[in-house]
């Protein structure tokens, strides 16, 4: 249908190229697309990785001591509030215009879904789980594996999920802020170049990342949640 | 006070609030090795709150508590059945039976097959909580709060989330296993035919804060069945209970 309203409505290829233009620009320059997509699945991936372990451990940390988790998280909330992604320049200032920086930006839009998920799911325990455990007198760390952890488990997919898409845009605004590969440059040179189909192409591979992880952590969820439905699908 | 001779729990003089609000007010009773007590009283009274302070889960206010001959509190003594089965969703039916001999260090138990073929439980070891009746939940909770041979059983309304016909077959079946295995047991209950069919002694408590109105010594003759529900000596006992309520 793109492929014939857009002659039909006398649509400029600069404005809203063609499929088939498109597909060229694939074509053409798969060898170099490839490469740049590797890279920000890379720093996405990577980026993903250190905010969920990073945000799990403190959310575990944070659970464990009430005045500990009283002192940081009106900061947490301050800070998620806040447009993660107006960072990015300072980042470049930081850690320079490398690959470093891209993984800090995509980490820190995971970040805060991951912290709030894990401390939700940890901490919203049904009174009776708690009197059962407390009816053994067990230790938190028991509690914590037996009890608090497989509860949390719907809690903290659910916040991997949001952090798949997330992962990507984190990684593609660090190379837009500055860089001399990933797809964000590309889209950015293309845009300059105004090679629109370059640029779809690139568009349209960031979102091929994005679906890529969103699948790989449903297919784990699948695995590891055995024993209920996803709670967001 | 106690009709067995051995005591395995003393109270006395037991007091409880919450801030401001008096729950609790000089309960002092004792319960003897064997026997099944029931506690009675209007709704809100207290009821689960001495319970949950005689398995160790909240300290009381004031007062003591004995087990045995010691003051202090011993881990792996009580097992506790709610009202809700309380079920690890993620654990299948023998997981969540052996979940207390991973969580207590105790290495007297019950052989976890034997349990499940007394609570009829066979051939559904591998399920998963879900996929078990609401009336085979319970039993595995029941299970889970007998395997590891606890000296006394807690029971928190433990029919009250079942229906009519499930809840009729289960009280009978949890005064077989407490029979089979001799099991010293408290319960909790606003039900007073069920409290009377299957104690030896009934203590009703008052309004919050709760004291001990009086305790009733059941004397119909054991094992009970459906017969003695029936009987006018049954139906006396639960009216005077009823009275004082």
């Amino acid at each position: 249908m793109w492929q014939f309203l857009v002659p039909l409505l006398q649509i400029k290829e600069y404005i809203l190229p063609l499929p088939s233009s498109i597909a060229k620009a694939f074509y053409n320059d798969w060898g170099s697309l490839l490469k740049h997509t590797g890279i920000t699945a890379f720093e996405s991936f990577t980026g993903f990785l250190l905010a969920n372990v990073v945000g799990f451990l403190l959310a575990s940390i944070l659970t464990n001591s009430e005045s500990l988790k009283k002192a940081v998280m009106p900061y947490a909330i301050a800070l998620k509030t806040t447009p993660i992604v107006a960072f990015a320049p300072i980042l470049v200032i930081w850690f320079g215009s490398g690959i470093i920086t891209k993984i800090f930006a995509s980490a820190l839009v995971c970040f805060f879904p991951i912290l709030v998920n894990t401390i939700k799911g940890l901490t919203n325990i049904e009174q009776d789980y708690l009197n059962l455990f407390a009816s053994f007198h067990t230790s938190k760390w028991r509690t914590f594996w037996n009890l608090r952890f497989p509860t949390a488990m719907p809690y903290i997919f659910s916040a991997l999920k949001i952090s798949t898409s997330l992962s990507v845009v984190g990684a593609i605004v660090g190379e837009f802020v500055g860089a001399n590969q990933g797809l964000g440059y590309v889209i950015l040179v293309s845009s300059y170049h105004l090679e629109i189909p370059l640029m779809f192409a690139a568009i349209i591979l960031s979102a091929l990342i994005g679906i890529f992880f969103y699948n790989i952590i449903v297919l784990l969820e699948r695995e590891i949640i055995y024993w209920q439905e996803s709670i967001d699908d | 006070m106690d009709k067995n001779g051995i005591p395995i729990i003393t109270i006395e003089s037991l007091k409880k609030d919450f801030r401001s609000l008096s729950v609790l007010d000089n309960i002092s009773f004792a319960v003897g090795l064997g026997e099944f007590i029931s506690i009675v009283g209007p709704s809100g009274c207290g009821k689960s709150t001495l319970l949950k302070i005689i398995g160790g889960i909240l300290k009381p206010t004031s007062g003591s508590l004995k087990f045995k001959d010691t003051y202090s509190i011993l881990n792996g003594e009580f097992g506790f059945v709610f009202q809700n089965p309380v079920l690890l969703p993620w654990r299948t039916l023998v997981e969540n039976i052996n979940l207390p001999l991973e969580l207590l260090d105790k290495e007297n138990y019950y052989n976890i097959p034997e349990l499940i073929d007394i609570l009829g439980l066979k051939g559904f070891e591998g399920y998963l909580p879900r996929q078990l009746s609401g009336g085979m939940q319970q039993r595995v909770a029941l299970a889970r709060a007998l395997v590891f041979k606890p000296s006394v059983l807690l029971l928190d309304e433990p029919f009250g989330a079942l229906d009519e016909l499930t809840r009729d077959k289960m009280k009978y079946e949890v005064m077989e296993v407490c029979n089979k295995l001799s099991t010293t047991s408290i319960m909790v209950t606003h039900n007073i035919p069920e409290a009377v069919l299957m104690s030896d002694r009934v203590i009703l408590l008052s309004e919050r804060p709760a004291k001990i109105v009086k305790v009733f010594d059941i004397k119909l003759i054991k094992p009970r069945n459906h017969q003695i529900e029936i009987s006018s000596e049954f139906i006396t006992q639960v009216e005077e209970i009823r009275e004082c309520l």
